[in-house]
């Protein structure tokens, strides 16, 4: 119960201010199409500067949390998703704001989110010497066998077609591969100058995402303009709060994923949501609504989110070891105020670091807070005509994919794989798998090659990948979760026969 | 088609090097570009935002600099990028980190050598140290040399990719001693393979001496040696070097970062950025800054950077020979 | 054979394609070290993309509704700017300055009211301009992403 002593420096006027600037400012960069989480704490770093290490931290504590949270406002509204986090939002969140719901979608991101963040951050609080350990566990082979599990969601995660689920997944894993080979720096599928840094994963999102959505807005072509409105009826607040009430289920599962996965160094928030949102919808009894605008889709993926928040930050605070690339930056922004992270961090420092966790508790209620007042303004974005839509989600997409990382190449990426995109999903095939298996690619491969390379010096790669208890515990899941996938897709078979026959 | 676009590029980018040099005199009058090859968070870009930070001030450049990361296949694609499409007009530089753009373009397979690139100057040296975790049974790096000579290749070493300053580090250590080690080369910079030593996955590990020092005041690593000429007197005293400990390894694998622009970037430009940017290095605040993130800092003029560059560039042509 | 099953067919055996190349390179391309990945990958979308073609020959594949020439001529005048757009304009005539065109093309194009109603143009400039400012607000101004300027802006 430390931490409840040093609220009061959270309360000071100027900490209070950068709180609230924090959390704004964070929304904003969250919503901006191709600002990730880390590049965003990255641009805060530089203002820290001129601050005391604590006020520094709360101003980074609070601009993690909602940059996370803001991610999931322009994929809800514009089928952008900020980063990898919030691609599982896009599903369901999108599907909802074309329907007249945004403010249903935004209530519940966010509600889900500041419930899942604050437990996260609980975690963090009680769980931490525990936790840090456990995070130690997952070396090469562990990763390896994460990264095939969440392969494995691939083929679930498309809920319409197994075969075409699995096959965006290869194309995803393939497409991962290109550029140059990590270790050796030998150049792969390289058949043009811009795919040399290969295919970043934020400009891949914005194409994979956006531009099939602008081209789709294309396709229906000039129209009057009756038809497109939709009649929107005003959504209180109160009936957000009692969906989620009802969609416990989700809610939990997704908390509980999150905070799981979130300790895992080096995969944790970019997986997070999809792979809560497969398994609330393997639970759910709705399971045939998701993707169609569901909200257990938006609060198990939210939920999830921002639950890794507050674990992704154990191995940072206590072995110095960041487990994420925002982990990273913000390790940078303890170290400029000469804080070293480390088992004695909370002895030495402990006004530093429990201010830091405590803005990061504050800034989520902030956060929902805002993000609810704003939910019904910001909901009339998705309501705009079509044409002004279509066009402002390309030029959008321009901009988005080139601030990544100042390159033309991503834009020539993001729009070619958009388009592909566009034409692969009229046959079947879905950009969330796609996704996944790009980013699990390099995690799979990384770890692969480097097991490989531990197991040749001890005793080969059988006893290296294949023993242990974690090994096995999650070869297991591996096997069960691609056993219920055929077992799940052959039912759906035998019923969809059977409703053809009898039809 | 495609060449039509080429030649309009090259036609544009050349117009834009005449327009660069009539005007250098104003140089810079828009904020100037660093991009750095390895991601955000990650040392190199960590140093690199603290040594451009007062660059805005009236005395260095009076604009700004901004940081581009270009992370990828340890440091090419970055380079790489560098080395294609940025232009030679002073308002995109580069962070180097000596030796490991030299090893890769003697290595192959880039489209870069030290001959495509100015240097400007240098801030940091961060020699490499050699890491075992803080329950190994190695307690000097004679035990671990020996272990490694009764059991080749058993000794599993972590460090940031092949051909870093890591990488050589190991190449020199095996060559002096006849020993033989497992080089890991890990994936995400010094952290993961920091994290590879702390979580037990390796014997041991070479890292960047910033890094283990942290790793060390956190509790998690003993530090067995420096490879360098001179013990560390700031950050790690008690350290001694691979030299003292009877290895005859020098400083080869000291990562040096710095900055640097395009072969043919006018003189004028790189005759402001080499003079101001010395300066900006040894400002106050960010000498403070790179102290308390304990970053060695290490300023060296044009001149010294050109001459350890071609230093580097013969002695690693003679250790890579054999690869 | 309908349409639908034909046009299955030929974008699984497109797929097809692209993974035999893909196995092919991997399997062909020295070092061995740096493609056991890619190879590992390759076998199993060769694999499934083998099956997908199967499927799609025996008109098994029925999710997705292809792609129809009406619809095709729809996006065709779309997908074109945005081709031009971002391939050619955004570099030659500057971000902001092809942002602004482009997004006055894709409004006209699209919107329902005539081309030639003069209050609708001064509209959509209106949007266009003001959509425009926000960017310039966000992206130079608060982010300070340097774009690249082409030949005006």
């Amino acid at each position: 119960m430390e931490f409840l002593a040093y609220f009061g420096g959270v309360f000071e006027p100027l900490s209070l201010l950068l709180l609230i600037g924090g959390t704004v400012g964070g929304l904003i960069l969250g919503a901006t199409p191709g600002l990730s989480p880390t590049m965003a704490v990255a641009l805060l770093i530089p203002f820290t500067f001129h601050l005391s290490p604590t006020q520094g931290l709360i101003l980074l504590g609070a601009a993690y949390t909602s940059t996370v949270a803001g991610g999931a406002v322009s994929a809800i509204l514009l089928k952008i998703p900020g980063a990898p986090a919030n691609i599982a939002t896009s599903l369901d969140g999108n599907a909802m704001a074309k329907n007249g719901e945004g403010a249903r979608a935004l209530h519940l991101s966010f509600l889900s989110s500041g419930i899942g963040g604050v437990t996260g951050v609980m975690l963090l609080i009680f769980l931490t010497p525990v936790l840090a350990s456990w995070a130690l566990e997952f070396g090469p082979s562990e990763l390896f066998w994460i990264s095939i599990l969440g392969v494995t969601v691939i083929g679930s995660l498309d809920s319409k077609s197994f075969v075409k689920g699995l096959l965006s997944g290869c194309i995803g894993l393939w497409l991962s591969t290109i550029g140059y080979d990590d270790n050796l720096g030998v150049p792969r599928f390289i058949f043009s100058d811009s795919l040399t840094g290969g295919i970043n994963i934020i400009a891949a999102l914005i194409g994979l995402f956006a531009i099939p959505q602008v081209l789709d807005m294309f396709s229906k072509g000039r129209q009057s303009r009756d038809i497109e409105q939709i009649e929107v009826p005003k959504h209180p607040i109160s009936k957000s709060v009692g969906e989620l009430r009802r969609s416990g289920r989700a809610l939990s599962i997704g908390t509980i994923i999150g905070s799981i996965i979130g300790l895992i160094p080096g995969v944790g928030g970019q997986i997070a949501g999809l792979v809560a949102y497969d398994q609330s919808r393997k639970f759910s009894s709705q399971r045939e609504k998701f993707g169609t605008g569901h909200g257990e889709g938006v609060i198990a993926a939210e939920s999830a989110n921002n639950a890794m928040v507050g674990p992704s930050l154990v191995p940072l605070l206590t072995l110095s070891i960041p487990g994420s690339p925002t982990a990273a930056v913000l390790l940078g922004g303890l170290l400029i105020h000469g804080i070293f992270p480390g088992s004695d961090l909370f002895e030495k420092h402990p006004d530093v670091a429990w201010t830091f966790i405590n803005s990061m508790l504050i800034g989520q209620i902030l956060m929902v807070i805002f993000g609810i007042y704003t939910a019904a303004w910001a909901a009339r974005i998705a309501r705009a005509p079509m044409p002004i839509m279509a066009a402002a989600v390309m030029v959008l997409a321009l901009f988005g994919s080139y601030s990544v990382q100042q390159s033309m190449g991503d834009v020539y990426i993001m729009l070619s794989l958009g388009i592909g995109m566009y034409f692969l999903e009229k046959f079947g095939f879905s950009a969330a798998p796609l996704v996944l298996g790009l980013i699990l690619g390099p995690i799979a491969e990384a770890n692969f090659i480097q097991g490989s390379l531990i197991a040749n010096a001890q005793n080969g790669p059988f006893e290296y990948f294949m023993t242990g208890t974690l090994n096995v515990l999650l070869i297991t899941l591996v096997v069960v979760s691609i056993a219920y996938s055929f077992w799940s897709n052959m039912i759906q078979g035998r019923t969809s026969t059977l409703a053809e026959e009898a039809g | 088609m495609r060449n039509w676009i080429k030649g309009l590029t090259m036609g544009a980018a050349a117009a834009a090097a005449i327009a660069t040099a009539a005007w250098a005199a104003d140089f810079p009058d828009r904020p100037i570009g660093v991009a750095v090859s390895y991601g955000a968070g990650g040392a190199t870009d960590f140093q690199a935002r603290i040594v451009t930070m007062v660059a805005g001030n009236e005395e260095y450049f009076g604009q700004p600099m901004y940081i581009v990361n270009k992370p990828g296949a340890g440091g090419r694609v970055g380079w790489n990028w560098f080395a294609n499409e940025a232009d030679a007009d002073g308002y995109m530089m580069s962070a180097y980190n000596v030796p490991h753009f030299i090893a890769q373009s003697i290595k192959g397979g880039v489209s870069y050598s030290a001959d495509s690139f100015e240097p400007v100057a240098n801030w940091g040296a961060d020699p490499a140290v050699i890491v075992v975790g803080n329950d190994s049974e190695f307690n000097t790096i004679g035990d671990m040399v020996d272990f490694a000579k009764e059991n080749p290749g058993k000794v599993t070493l972590s460090g940031a990719g092949l051909f870093v300053g890591h990488h050589i580090a190991a190449l020199q250590l095996e060559k002096e001693t006849g020993a033989k080690f497992a080089y890991i080369p890990t994936k995400g910079g010094g952290a993961a393979a920091m994290k590879a030593v702390i979580a037990g996955d390796v014997m041991g590990g070479i890292n960047n001496l910033s890094d283990a020092f942290r790793a060390r005041e956190a509790g998690n690593v003993k530090i067995l040696a420096v490879a360098d000429l001179e013990r560390n007197q700031e950050f790690l005293p008690d350290v001694p070097t691979l030299m003292e400990a009877g290895y005859d390894v020098d400083d080869a694998s000291v990562n040096f970062r710095g900055l640097m622009v395009k072969k043919g970037t006018p003189q004028e430009v790189i005759d402001k950025l080499a003079a101001k940017a010395p300066e900006m290095f040894a400002n106050d605040r960010v000498t403070k800054r790179m102290k308390a993130g304990g970053s060695p800092v290490r300023i060296m003029s044009r001149e010294e950077v050109q001459a350890m560059w071609k230093k580097r560039q013969e002695s690693l042509k003679e250790l890579l020979a054999g690869l | 054979m309908d349409t639908s099953r034909l046009q299955h067919t030929f974008a699984a055996v497109f797929i097809f394609v692209i993974a035999v190349v893909v196995a092919w390179i991997s399997f062909y391309q020295e070092p061995a070290d740096a493609f056991l990945f890619p190879r590992l990958i390759s076998v199993f979308f060769a694999g499934l993309a083998a099956w997908n073609l199967v499927r799609a020959v025996a008109g098994m594949a029925k999710v997705g509704d292809g792609m129809s020439a009406d619809t095709f001529l729809k996006i065709l005048p779309g997908l074109v700017i945005a081709f031009v757009y971002v391939f050619f304009a955004a570099r030659f005539l500057g971000f902001y300055l092809s942002s602004w065109v482009t997004f006055l093309l894709l409004y006209t194009l699209y919107d329902p009211l005539s081309p030639v109603n003069v209050q609708g143009w001064v509209k959509r400039i209106i949007v266009t301009t003001c959509f425009m400012v926000v960017m310039y607000g966000l992206f130079a101004l608060l982010l300070k992403v340097q774009t690249p300027r082409g030949i005006w802006f």
